[in-house]
């Protein structure tokens, strides 16, 4: 038994981003916001199914940023294509970054020194550090390139003589 | 105080960072997968993107709601705000169908008022 909720973002989400919108004396009724909850999960499904197509046709099995943002762009939501794709890049940063330092600890406490794929949701392939697939990757999927120098041995010279 | 304008979340407040997000990412990603039978494999970062794009996408229909809800001097949005706004937006066309579904009950008729038709 599928629970009807789940195929919908929560109203309480929904209505929060509405009234920020809206004029401080602005009423909502609960239809409308039933109304635009739906809408939002027409509008996952409706680009997901496109940035599916796309994958289908270039024989990859995987979703991601990139082709959410084409699939925006080619059914007219263009200034969200364009505002996500530099939120994408600031993720995709934020996240090297983070798998930067989390190799670099492993590596201080891990013998075999093999870092981990962080899995944040089950059935994922890709993770953002790996951008395999991502033709506009830019160099993220190794970020051994970007820091080869200063790393954090602090923690290593305080307690152990060898890393291994 | 709140802030009108299209990229309101990604200046400030909402999700300003990619941090804690507006929208739960495990529905987003359960919503996705329900879209297709097609849709297997779908990127840690999909669902992110979406989170944000679903900001952006409800902003805009409810400011296009409002516009509408203003037109009729009110200052309650009801559902036929978001009817009448989605027709009269191209790229809302999608939703045409979702929309105009007959409601449960007569509660949200247009015009508000009892059916004293002679």
């Amino acid at each position: 038994m599928v629970d009807e909720q789940e195929r919908l973002l929560p109203i309480a989400n929904v209505g929060r981003i509405m009234k920020l919108i809206l004029p401080p004396s602005a009423k909502i009724s609960k239809e409308a916001k039933q109304t635009i909850q739906e809408c939002a999960s027409e509008f996952v499904s409706f680009v997901t199914g496109e940035a599916s197509d796309k994958c289908h046709k270039e024989n990859r099995k995987t979703v991601n940023g990139d082709d959410i943002c084409w699939a925006l762009s080619s059914l007219g939501f263009d200034d969200y294509a364009e505002a996500i794709v530099r939120y994408l890049h600031k993720y995709r940063e934020h996240e090297s970054e983070r798998a930067n330092h989390k190799q670099q600890t492993s590596k201080a406490r891990d013998v075999t020194g093999q870092h981990d794929h962080e899995d944040k949701e089950e059935g994922d392939d890709d993770e953002g550090l790996c951008l395999t697939d991502s033709p506009r990757g830019k160099g993220i999927t190794s970020t051994r390139h970007r820091h080869p120098a200063p790393l954090e041995f602090r923690i290593i010279d305080r307690n152990e003589t060898s890393p291994f | 105080m709140r802030q009108p304008g299209m990229y309101s979340g990604m200046l400030s407040g909402i999700s300003g960072k990619t941090g804690p997000h507006s929208l739960p990412l495990a529905r987003i990603k359960k919503i996705m997968k329900k879209s297709g039978d097609d849709v297997k494999m779908i990127s840690g970062e999909a669902p992110i993107v979406f989170s944000k794009a679903c900001e952006l996408f409800i902003e805009e229909l409810t400011r296009q709601s409002w516009a509408m809800t203003m037109q009729g001097r009110r200052r309650t949005l009801h559902k036929d705000d978001v009817a009448s706004a989605v027709a009269a937006t191209d790229i809302f066309d999608f939703l045409v169908n979702l929309v105009s579904e007959p409601p449960n009950a007569d509660e949200d008729a247009p015009g508000g008022t009892n059916n004293i038709e002679h």
